[in-house]
């Protein structure tokens, strides 16, 4: 048995037929230190406020229901225990996922989370001409497997996606659990369109990704989508090339740092977005360079840069999906 | 103490008002930079991008420079330190291992993963320690007020740098308030600058280093710091472009860490070089009494 504990509960509550704006509201309970967030507010929603609104259903963290903001950290409520929270915050402050709209209480509406999923072709695309084999089974080594452990555990509960600051500042970005299942089917040694995948996201937002981690503190699964997304970059790099100016500038950097080991920030502008672009971003560097004047500088080459051609030379080479 | 100085490369080019005060502050506080004109750029998540294999190679060459000569490693970029941690972690993968030092050993470089890659923000707050930071202030910055903002790759992924907590971290409020600023906690200080999508999409760029220092501003703060040069060049050198996809003006002055050390343990602000930034630091300085002037 853990202590129980006074814990303080400031619930965002927002009715839209009601209220003209959000609200918290406080309840205190007296309850076990390990009891899980999930079930203080079932509690609070059985013996105090019957209208108190959630998603739930399994409460054994694997439906993926009840993720929302504990003391602002995208989370399962059913996997977060009172106690820490307490004694980190001094209270437990319970809101909505974020980067969706609210519809009430702790609900929000899910429907741009799920239209990314869909936008991404979220399943096998087979080749018809091609048979299955024997017994419908497609034997894999356990190297093709190892591939894609992490992504078959994400149960799409959207913590990811609340976490995301390139979700909320971008609609266009498709948000990190749609790109980790993108991934997924990208490295899927039975799935045929592994080039049409790759090229097509270069073009719909995998650049956009800011490679802040937030979505790997935030996953509850482990999936780790920020180290997926990277996977993808490389893969889409691989396919095609730099057609977009993310994969340009991922591109441009590797063979900027190549000639002389350090960076050449100037060259890495015209290597990024042509001379056209260059010259649109004129005013800026103009504005920079006059208190900043080295931008123009050609960096010195470093002792021992040709230790790092020849670092290139043995290991820079394309990598493949399935 | 001694340490090599792995400076990055946008301290030693445009960024070079984070080198001056960092060997200022280092000076001040007794720590011996150990220089090695052999290290090359960290990749900067850029390489990683690219070709991650290539980007642990890179780099575990930068490291076994420091280890050849016993020393840990000092980065004052975030994502320096980030790049860095993050290959002496996959390097214990024996697949990786096996693949790098298939380039490395050819040229006679040896990675043994003995050294320690360590920012500027842990060397003074854990080696040197905030009480000995403390005792050099001549200067303490009371009144004025700093939001903090860390930088993605100096606590993320969390579990693998192994050092603060990603979401919840205090070690660079607790240096300011040791050097007698007011630390301001806002929810922006955790997340991103918008720096690397700075020439994939600068609009979305823009409009997230704007909610940053809208934050910043909306709690307090008179400036924000940050131990990380390339979040400077998102948060002070494109500041008026992200006021422009705002709307609305920012003028929000940004420091270097050291920059924010080094002026209360008796820097002047032309020592600190706090004339190279976008937005002027004035404002800010003036909170402080005998700042401004000096």
């Amino acid at each position: 048995m853990s202590e129980t504990i006074d814990a303080q509960f400031d619930v965002y509550r927002f009715d839209p037929a009601k209220d003209a704006r959000p609200h918290y509201a406080t309840y205190r309970l007296a309850l076990p230190a390990h009891t899980p967030v999930l079930s203080a507010l079932l509690q609070i929603r059985a013996e105090t406020d019957p209208s108190l609104t959630l998603r739930y259903s399994c409460r054994s963290a694997i439906c993926g229901s009840c993720a929302m903001q504990v003391n602002s950290k995208s989370r399962l409520a059913c996997e977060t225990q009172i106690g820490p929270e307490m004694e980190r915050h001094g209270r437990i402050v319970v809101e909505p996922m974020r980067n969706q709209a609210v519809l009430r209480d702790l609900v929000v509406d899910q429907s741009p989370f799920w239209r990314q999923y869909q936008q991404i072709a979220p399943h096998l695309i087979l080749d018809p001409t091609r048979p299955m084999p024997e017994g419908r089974e497609t034997p894999m080594t356990p190297e093709q497997v190892d591939r894609f452990k992490e992504t078959p555990r994400c149960i799409a509960c959207a913590a990811c996606y609340s976490a995301c600051p390139a979700v909320e500042a971008d609609p266009a970005f498709p948000g990190p659990m749609a790109l980790a299942k993108l991934y997924r089917f990208v490295v899927d040694p039975r799935d045929t369109a592994t080039q049409d995948r790759l090229v097509r996201i270069q073009t719909e937002g995998l650049w956009l990704c800011l490679r802040c981690h937030l979505c790997t503190e935030a996953c509850p699964k482990d999936v780790r989508p920020s180290e997926r997304i990277r996977d993808l970059k490389e893969l889409a790099i691989g396919a095609q090339g730099g057609t977009e100016n993310g994969s340009r500038h991922a591109i441009g950097f590797k063979e900027n740092i190549r000639e002389g080991g350090l960076l050449n920030e100037l060259k890495l502008v015209r290597q990024t977005s042509g001379v056209g672009g260059m010259v649109a971003q004129l005013p800026q560097g103009l504005r920079i360079w006059r208190k900043k004047p080295e931008i123009t500088k050609k960096p010195p080459r470093i002792e021992g840069a040709d230790e790092v051609e020849k670092i290139y030379e043995a290991l820079d080479r394309p990598k493949e999906g399935s | 103490m001694r340490i090599a100085y792995y400076p990055g490369c946008v301290a030693q080019e445009s960024g070079k008002e984070l080198d001056l005060a960092t060997r200022w502050v280092c000076r001040a506080l007794g720590i011996e930079l150990v220089e090695f004109p052999n290290f090359s750029c960290c990749g900067s998540g850029f390489v990683d991008e690219a070709n991650e294999v290539l980007n642990v190679a890179i780099n575990a060459r930068n490291l076994a420079i420091a280890e050849r000569a016993n020393l840990d490693l000092l980065t004052v970029c975030s994502t320096c330190q980030g790049m860095l941690s993050l290959a002496n972690l996959r390097l214990g993968d024996p697949a990786v291992k096996g693949r790098v030092d298939g380039a490395l050993k050819p040229l006679g470089i040896e990675y043994r993963g003995t050294t320690k890659v360590k920012h500027l923000l842990r060397v003074l707050t854990e080696d040197i320690g905030l009480a000995a930071v403390k005792q050099k202030v001549v200067r303490p910055l009371a009144g004025m007020k700093v939001g903090a903002f860390y930088g993605c790759h100096l606590l993320r992924p969390a579990d693998e740098l192994r050092w603060e907590s990603g979401e919840e971290p205090h070690a660079f409020e607790d240096l300011l308030a040791a050097v007698g600023a007011e630390p301001v906690y806002y929810r922006g200080r955790v997340l991103c600058c918008g720096f690397p999508i700075q020439f994939v999409k600068p609009e979305t760029a823009g409009r997230i280093a704007a909610r940053q220092i809208d934050d910043a501003k909306a709690h307090g703060a008179d400036a924000m710091a940050t131990p990380c040069p390339l979040c400077h060049i998102s948060l002070d050198s494109f500041q008026n472009q992200a006021a422009k996809v705002a709307g609305h003006p920012l003028d929000l002055p940004v420091f270097h860490l050291p920059q924010v050390v080094g002026l209360a343990l008796g820097a002047s602000p032309e020592e600190m070089g706090l004339a190279r930034h976008l937005v002027p630091t004035g404002p800010a300085l003036a909170k402080v009494p005998g700042l401004a002037r000096s």
